[in-house]
C-alpha cells in the first residue's frame, strides 16, 4: 500500500517537476520573444511609412512575429494626421528616400561603433539579426548557396539572412533602424535622420528650404540677476502658489532661511509662539522689493489669479504702493487683467488712489472697465 | 522605389556595417559608452552633412566661398547669357508620382491652393512656435507685379490626387547693382510640403525656375535665405518693436526679464494715439509720380537697390488693405511730398497657443525722409501700425534703418537674413546700410 503511495507520490512529483520545467522553458522562450518584440516593434519610430505592398513575412517564419501588420498600420496612420488631413495615398513611396538616408546613416553609425573598442557589446543574436536585415535591405532575398556546416559563423549569418525570406527591403531597413534605435537611443542625436519631432523640422529647415524669408523673434537673453529678487516675490511672479503657501503656512519651512537671508534680516530661530510666526509672515507678505513692489504686485503683474487670491486671503494690504505710487489695482489695469482686478476690488482695493503721475487705475486701463471708475468728485 | 532620382545615394563608405565583422565589437563596456556613442553619432552625422552641404550651390553660377574677396574677378555676370535656343526646352524630371504645373494666380481656386500649402508648410521659427501665414491678397500682390510671367509661378502636384505639394516663384524686377541696372528675377516662396522634405525637391525646383527665367532671356536673380549659402552679398539682421507687448509675451515671441514687470513693459512701449508729424497721411493714387521721384532719388545712395518706375511704385507701394500700407508727409505750405514710409503685412500662425491663433506683424518696407527726421517719421509709422492692430513692427537693418532702431525701442531679433544674387558677382560684401532692397 505504502509502496503504491510512494510510487504515486514520485509520479506526482515527477509530473509537477516536469510541468514546472516546461513552464520555465516556456517562460524563457516567451521572454526572449518579448524582448525581440520590444526591439522590433516600436510604432513611434516608423510614423509615416506606407509600405509598398502587403507585408509578407518570409516563408511564414515563426521567429518573425513582428513585421508591421495591420495593427501597426492603423497606429501609423493615426499618428500621421497631426496637422492637416492629407490622404495618405498621396505619400505612397515618398518616404522611402528618407528611409534610405536614415538607413545609410544607421549603417554608417554601426560601422563606426563596431570600430570603436569602447562601445557596448551587442549580443550575437542581435548581430545576426542585423546582418540578415542588412543583407535583405541591400541585396534582397538570400540566393547564395548555403555554406558548409563546419563554417559556423558563415552558416549562422547565412541562416539569419535566409530566414527572412522575401521580406521587402523597406521593411528590413525599418526593422534595422528600430533595432539600432533600441540599442543606441541617442544614435541619431543631432542627426539628419531622426524622423520624429524637432530634429526632423530642423533638418527640413536647413535642407529643403535653402532660400526664402526668415522668421525672427526677440533674442532671449538669459539673465543672471535672479538673485536680487526675493524668494517670495519670485514665487509670486511665477505663480508658485505651493511654495508661497509653504512660506506662509507651515511654520518655518525649508526655504525659510534663504527667504530670510535674502532680506538680510537677522532672525531668531527660536521664535517661540505660533502668533509670532503668523505675525512674522504677515510682515513678509507686506515686504517690498527694491522697486517697492509687494508679492501681490508681482502676482497681479504676471496674472496669477490664485496666487493673488492666496495673498489676499492672508490679509496682505491690497492698497500698498510701489515706488511709483502704483497699487496692485494699477498693475491690473495696465496689464488688462480683468478677473484679477475684479478680485482686488472685491477685496476692497481702492479705485480712487492716484499714482505719482496722477493717474487712477481707471486712467491706465485701455478697456475702461466702468467698475474701477473712481468714486471721487471730478474737477474736469 | 524607382522615383529616387533626386535623392542622394548612400555614400559608399557606409556599406560596411558591423554585422559583417562580428568579432570587432569589444566587450569593454566602460562608463564612457554613452558619450562615445554620442560622439560617434555626431561625427558620422557631421561628415554626412558636410559632404553634401553645398553640393547644389557649388554647381551654380553664384559667388563661391573660395572666390570671395578676390579682386581679380570682374564684377557683373558670372556666366554670359546662352543663346535662347540652347536653353533646355523641357522641364526637369520630377519623381514619378509628381508633375509640374503653372499656377494661375488670377484664379481664386489656385490662389487658395497655394495659400493652403504655404500656410501649412512654409517658414517656421527655430522652435516651431510660429509659421508665416501670407494672406491670399498678399500672394496675389507679391506674385503679379507689372510684367510678371505666369510661367514663373511653378507648382508641383501629385498626379493622382492633383494635390499641390511644392511651390516656387519668380517675379521680374529691375535691380541696380552699382551703376548697372540688371533685369532680374526675384525668387521667393520656395515651399515643399512637410511630408516631402528629404526628397531633395528643392534643387529641382530651383533649377526649373531658373530654366523658366532663362527662357524669358533673364539671367540674373535676387533671393534671400536664413542660412548661409555661397555667397551672401550682405548679411542683415531683423529687429522687432513691440506694439502689443502683453500678447507678444503670452505667445512667446518675447519674454519678460526676471526683474521686469509686465506693467512697466506695457508702459515702455506705449505710443501716442495719432501721428505727430503735421501733413502725415495715407498715400493715394495721385501721389504715385511724386513718391516715385522721391524714392528714386533716395535709393541712388545704395549699392544694390530696385530701379522703380511709376508702374512699380503704383503696384508695390500704393496701399492695399492688410497687404501694404504707405504714408507720406505732405508739406502744409508747398504741398510737396517730402517724406514717405511703408510697411507690409505678414501675419504668422501661432502654433499651439490656446488664446491666440495669429500674430499680426508689420514689416518695414521702403522709407524716405527728406524734411521730417527719419526717427519721427518711423515713430509715426509705429503709431499707425499700433492703431491698426499690429502686434509687432519688424525691420531689417538695411538702408538707414539703424538710425532709428535702438532709439525707437526696437530689440534685436534672432533671425539673420542673407541676401544673394544669382549669376552676378560683387567684389565685396555689403554692409546692410549699403543695401537698398527689401524682398518679401
Amino acid at each position: 500500500m505504502s509502496d503504491w503511495q510512494d510510487y504515486t507520490q514520485s509520479i506526482l512529483f515527477g509530473l509537477i517537476f516536469s510541468f514546472l520545467l516546461a513552464k520555465l522553458f516556456s517562460i524563457i522562450f516567451s521572454f526572449r520573444d518579448q524582448n525581440l518584440r520590444i526591439t522590433r516593434a516600436n510604432p513611434n519610430e516608423n510614423e509615416s511609412y506606407e509600405l509598398p505592398e502587403e507585408n509578407k513575412s518570409g516563408g511564414g517564419d515563426e521567429d518573425q512575429p513582428l513585421i508591421a501588420g495591420e495593427e501597426d498600420k492603423s497606429e501609423i496612420t493615426s499618428d500621421d494626421d497631426d496637422d492637416d488631413d492629407d490622404s495618405d495615398d498621396d505619400w505612397e513611396g515618398v518616404e522611402s528616400t528618407e528611409l534610405d538616408e536614415a538607413f545609410s546613416a544607421a549603417t554608417a553609425f554601426v560601422a563606426a561603433t563596431a570600430a570603436d573598442r569602447s562601445s557596448q557589446k551587442v549580443s550575437n543574436d542581435l548581430q545576426l539579426q542585423l546582418y540578415g536585415l542588412y543583407k535583405i535591405a541591400t541585396e534582397g532575398p538570400c540566393s547564395v548557396p548555403q555554406p558548409s556546416a563546419i563554417k559556423m559563423t558563415a552558416r549562422a549569418k547565412w541562416n539569419a539572412w535566409q530566414k527572412l525570406g522575401a521580406m521587402p527591403p523597406e521593411e528590413a531597413m525599418l526593422q534595422y533602424l528600430e533595432i539600432i534605435t533600441e540599442l543606441y537611443p541617442t544614435w541619431a542625436a543631432g542627426s539628419t535622420s531622426k524622423r520624429r519631432g524637432e530634429n526632423a523640422d530642423e533638418r527640413s529647415s536647413n535642407d529643403t528650404r535653402p532660400m526664402g524669408p526668415v522668421f525672427s523673434s526677440f533674442i532671449h537673453e538669459e539673465e543672471s540677476s535672479e538673485l536680487k529678487l526675493d524668494a517670495i516675490h519670485a514665487f509670486a511672479r511665477e505663480g508658485d502658489t505651493e511654495n508661497l503657501i509653504k512660506c506662509v503656512e507651515s511654520g518655518i519651512p525649508v526655504d525659510m532661511k534663504g527667504l530670510l537671508h535674502s532680506y538680510n534680516i537677522v532672525i531668531f530661530i527660536y521664535v517661540e509662539t505660533f502668533n509670532t510666526i503668523v505675525l512674522y509672515f504677515h510682515y513678509f507678505l507686506q515686504i517690498a522689493d527694491s522697486e517697492g513692489r509687494t508679492a501681490l504686485h508681482w502676482a497681479v503683474d504676471r496674472g496669477h489669479f490664485e496666487t493673488a487670491e492666496l495673498l489676499l486671503s492672508r490679509n496682505t494690504d491690497v492698497n500698498l504702493k510701489d515706488n511709483e505710487g502704483q497699487t496692485a489695482l494699477h498693475y491690473a489695469a495696465v496689464c488688462e487683467r480683468e478677473s484679477i482686478a475684479e478680485l482686488l476690488v472685491k477685496n476692497s482695493a481702492a479705485t480712487d488712489v492716484k499714482d505719482d503721475d496722477g493717474n487712477y487705475p481707471f486712467d491706465l486701463c485701455d478697456s475702461k472697465w466702468p467698475w474701477i471708475q473712481p468714486q471721487v468728485p471730478s474737477f474736469d | 522605389m524607382a522615383d529616387n532620382n533626386v535623392s542622394s545615394t548612400p555614400p559608399a563608405e557606409n556599406q560596411n556595417p558591423n554585422p559583417n565583422s562580428n568579432d570587432t565589437i569589444d566587450p569593454n563596456n566602460s562608463n564612457e559608452t554613452e558619450t562615445s556613442i554620442d560622439a560617434i553619432a555626431q561625427k558620422v552625422q557631421d561628415s554626412m552633412t558636410l559632404s553634401k552641404r553645398h553640393k547644389f550651390w557649388e554647381t551654380q553660377p553664384v559667388g563661391q566661398f573660395k572666390d570671395s574677396g578676390n579682386p581679380s574677378l570682374p564684377e557683373g555676370p558670372i556666366e554670359p547669357p546662352t543663346p535662347l535656343s540652347e536653353v533646355k526646352q523641357e522641364p526637369y524630371n520630377l519623381p514619378g508620382p509628381y508633375e509640374w504645373i503653372t499656377c494661375d494666380m488670377d484664379t481664386k481656386e489656385m490662389c487658395s491652393e497655394v495659400y493652403t500649402l504655404l500656410a501649412n508648410n512654409y517658414v517656421e521659427d527655430d522652435e516651431n512656435m510660429f509659421r508665416f501665414n501670407y494672406s491670399k491678397d498678399f500672394l496675389q500682390w507679391a506674385l503679379r507685379p507689372p510684367g510678371h510671367y505666369r510661367s514663373w509661378h511653378i507648382g508641383v502636384r501629385v498626379k493622382t490626387s492633383k494635390k499641390l505639394v511644392a511651390f516656387i516663384t519668380g517675379v521680374p524686377a529691375r535691380i541696380r547693382a552699382r551703376d548697372t541696372v540688371v533685369s532680374m528675377a526675384e525668387i521667393n516662396f520656395l515651399c515643399v510640403h512637410k511630408k516631402l522634405r528629404s526628397k531633395r525637391l528643392a534643387p529641382v525646383m530651383i533649377k526649373e525656375v531658373t530654366r523658366r527665367v532663362h527662357l524669358e532671356n533673364i539671367w540674373q536673380a535676387a533671393y534671400t535665405a536664413g542660412v548661409v549659402l555661397p555667397t551672401p552679398i550682405s548679411t542683415c539682421q531683423y529687429w522687432h518693436r513691440s506694439l502689443n507687448p502683453k500678447k507678444l509675451i503670452d505667445v512667446g515671441f518675447s519674454r519678460l526679464g526676471a526683474r521686469m514687470t509686465m506693467s512697466r513693459t506695457i508702459k515702455l512701449y506705449k505710443l501716442p494715439d495719432s501721428p505727430i508729424t503735421p501733413g502725415f497721411r495715407k498715400m493715394e493714387l495721385h501721389d504715385v509720380p511724386a513718391v516715385t521721384r522721391l524714392l528714386r532719388g533716395y535709393l541712388k545712395q545704395f549699392v544694390v537697390a530696385p530701379d522703380f518706375d511709376e508702374d512699380d511704385v503704383e503696384h508695390w507701394l500704393l496701399p492695399k488693405e492688410d497687404v501694404v500700407d504707405s504714408f507720406l508727409v505732405e508739406s502744409c505750405e508747398t504741398h510737396d511730398i517730402t517724406d514717405f514710409c511703408s510697411f507690409y503685412t505678414l501675419p504668422s500662425t501661432v502654433i499651439g497657443n490656446q488664446n491666440y491663433s495669429t500674430l499680426k506683424a508689420a514689416y518695414s518696407y521702403y522709407n524716405v525722409s527728406t524734411k521730417t527726421p527719419l526717427l519721427q517719421l518711423m515713430n509715426d509709422a509705429l503709431i499707425v501700425a499700433k492703431k491698426k492692430g499690429y502686434d509687432v513692427f519688424n525691420a531689417l537693418d538695411v538702408m538707414e534703418n539703424e538710425v532709428f532702431l535702438k532709439e525707437l525701442k526696437f530689440g534685436p531679433g534672432d533671425g539673420q537674413l542673407q541676401y544673394y544674387l544669382y549669376n552676378y558677382r560683387l567684389n565685396q560684401t555689403l554692409r546692410p546700410s549699403e543695401l537698398g532692397l527689401v524682398l518679401l
